[in-house]
């Protein structure tokens, strides 16, 4: 017969190692015509980080997001990256292009503090403009700043920068130390259907909340989530290398290696928790591995839940849990 | 040995050399610079390399090319603009990294044609043999239902 459970697992994750060097630089580069070019090193798979980047330098500099044009991954043109690893894309990589529109945007301050009769540090960018703080008609276009600077001025408006969380040493002698800039913080709960003959597990739902400092960009957020639930999911109950005693994989391929299907996800509700990280961009931190480990403890919790079985050693397959529902009864 | 093949590649017949061995997603990649179709397990199992061989859908990684003499292919770059399915997707935001995206819109587009109204044990069942690993499931079965909702109401 079907019994159901619930579990719940908590958890955190580290964005930004400092015990080694780890960082990312970028060039933003304010153009003529308000738009502004973006030199990353960083590789877009999917997860949408180029998206976030250029959010990031648009916010900076007033500007859409559609407005910033994003060079990426060519070592031909952009800067080395440290890689698309770790969760830290958003969080080291967004600060050194945050950091570089800044540095481009002060340029632009100060070319156009003059003409508008003021100090630059009573500047602000916004909606395609510089503009005065507080007298928003006291203004000039992005674009026509940007002409100046390098026509009249002689400074085009080039920024570049880089972001490196300081690296800071572990101990030699007790391996303490402070390993991460930052740190992000989950709790997944999940709800279960265990067959007690047969040991098969349902997923019906996961509710994963989630802390990533500001959510840059929340339908990427719940995104990623979601496919490290999928991930998870799959990793709790299913996923599994299997190796013969030399070494060979025997299930290198999807017949019996197998993987969450539309059929296998369950109801997944996403909760987004405000917070606001001061040392990252706009207050952001990462996503990107997060959603995938809470879900097997908060599942096996559930397993637990439900019939009373602990199983320790993922996957946690219908043949573990029936042997042990087996020794049960 | 070569042997020469005529068919209907999205509408518009085309011929090609191919060797007996050559899968239709090889030639649509190296003879039609078609790279929608994608071979990703090759074995058939996951939904990547999808398209249609006269309406029905296939996998391009199995599917020996020769076979097509006569047939009609329809790949997912078929047709100058986005067609409902597609919008929907766009709509939903039903991807991430879009790998998988062909097959699944080739899929769903049969499966639309077979059953105008789906429920979501239909969609969940009928695209279980395409795998999304960005796990974008939950949007794509909202974009299944928009996408039924979107040539139901451009029908006359």
């Amino acid at each position: 017969m079907k019994r159901r459970g619930r579990g719940i697992a908590c958890m955190w994750y580290p964005i930004g190692f400092t015990v080694a060097a780890n960082p990312s630089a970028a060039v933003v580069k304010i153009n003529e015509d308000g738009t502004a070019t973006l030199l990353t090193g960083t590789v877009e798979t999917g997860q949408g980080s180029l998206t976030i980047l250029a959010q990031i330098v648009a916010q900076e500099l007033g500007v859409a997001t559609d407005d910033v044009h994003v060079v990426s991954a060519d070592t031909d043109t952009t800067p080395m990256d440290t890689g698309a690893i770790a969760s830290r894309t958003t969080y080291v990589t967004g600060n050194a292009a945050r950091l570089a529109a800044e540095k481009a945007k002060d340029i632009l301050f100060e070319v156009a503090a003059p003409v508008l009769g003021v100090k630059p540090s009573q500047l602000e960018c916004a909606d395609h403009k510089i503009q005065v703080v507080g007298f928003p008609q006291r203004n000039m276009h992005i674009g026509d700043v940007a002409d100046r600077a390098r026509g009249v001025n002689g400074q085009p408006p080039i920024g570049s920068a880089s972001y490196n969380p300081a690296t800071v040493a572990l101990d030699a002698e007790t391996g303490q130390g402070k390993p991460f800039a930052t740190y992000v913080y989950a709790t997944q709960i999940a709800e279960v259907d265990v067959d007690d003959e047969t040991g098969e597990v349902e997923v019906l739902r996961i509710v994963a909340s989630h802390d990533c400092g500001t959510p840059i960009n929340p339908m990427l957020v719940e995104g990623q989530v979601e496919g490290g639930i999928s991930m998870g999911v799959g990793f709790a109950l299913e996923e599994e290398i299997l190796f013969d005693k030399f070494g060979r994989q025997l299930n290198p391929n999807l017949t019996n290696y197998i993987m969450p299907t539309s059929l296998d996800m369950p109801k997944i509700e996403v909760d987004i928790v405000d917070s606001y990280d001061p040392t990252g961009p706009f207050g952001a931190k990462g996503v990107g591995e997060t959603g995938t480990f809470g879900v097997s403890p908060a599942i096996a919790n559930a397993i637990h839940d439900a019939v009373g079985v602990r199983l320790t050693e993922l996957p946690l397959s219908a043949e573990k849990l029936w042997e042990k529902l087996s020794g049960k009864r | 040995v070569r042997k020469e093949i005529r068919f209907a590649l999205n509408g518009e017949s085309v011929e090609a050399q191919v060797a007996p061995h050559e899968t239709l997603v090889e030639v649509l990649r190296e003879s039609f610079g078609l790279c929608g179709a994608r071979e990703s397990c090759g074995q058939g199992l996951c939904g990547c390399c999808t398209v249609l061989v006269n309406g029905t859908a296939v996998s391009g990684c199995l599917y020996l090319a020769s076979l097509c003499e006569g047939a009609e292919v329809q790949t997912v770059e078929q047709g100058g603009e986005l067609d409902a399915v597609q919008q929907a997707f766009i709509e939903r935001g039903a991807f991430q990294c879009g790998f998988c995206t062909p097959g699944f819109v080739l899929m769903t587009r049969q499966l639309l044609d077979e059953i105008a109204d789906p429920t979501d044990d239909d969609i969940r069942h009928y695209l279980s043999g395409n795998l999304c690993r960005c796990a974008a499931y939950p949007e794509i079965l909202e974009a299944v239902k928009l996408a039924a909702k979107k040539r139901k109401a451009s029908r006359p």
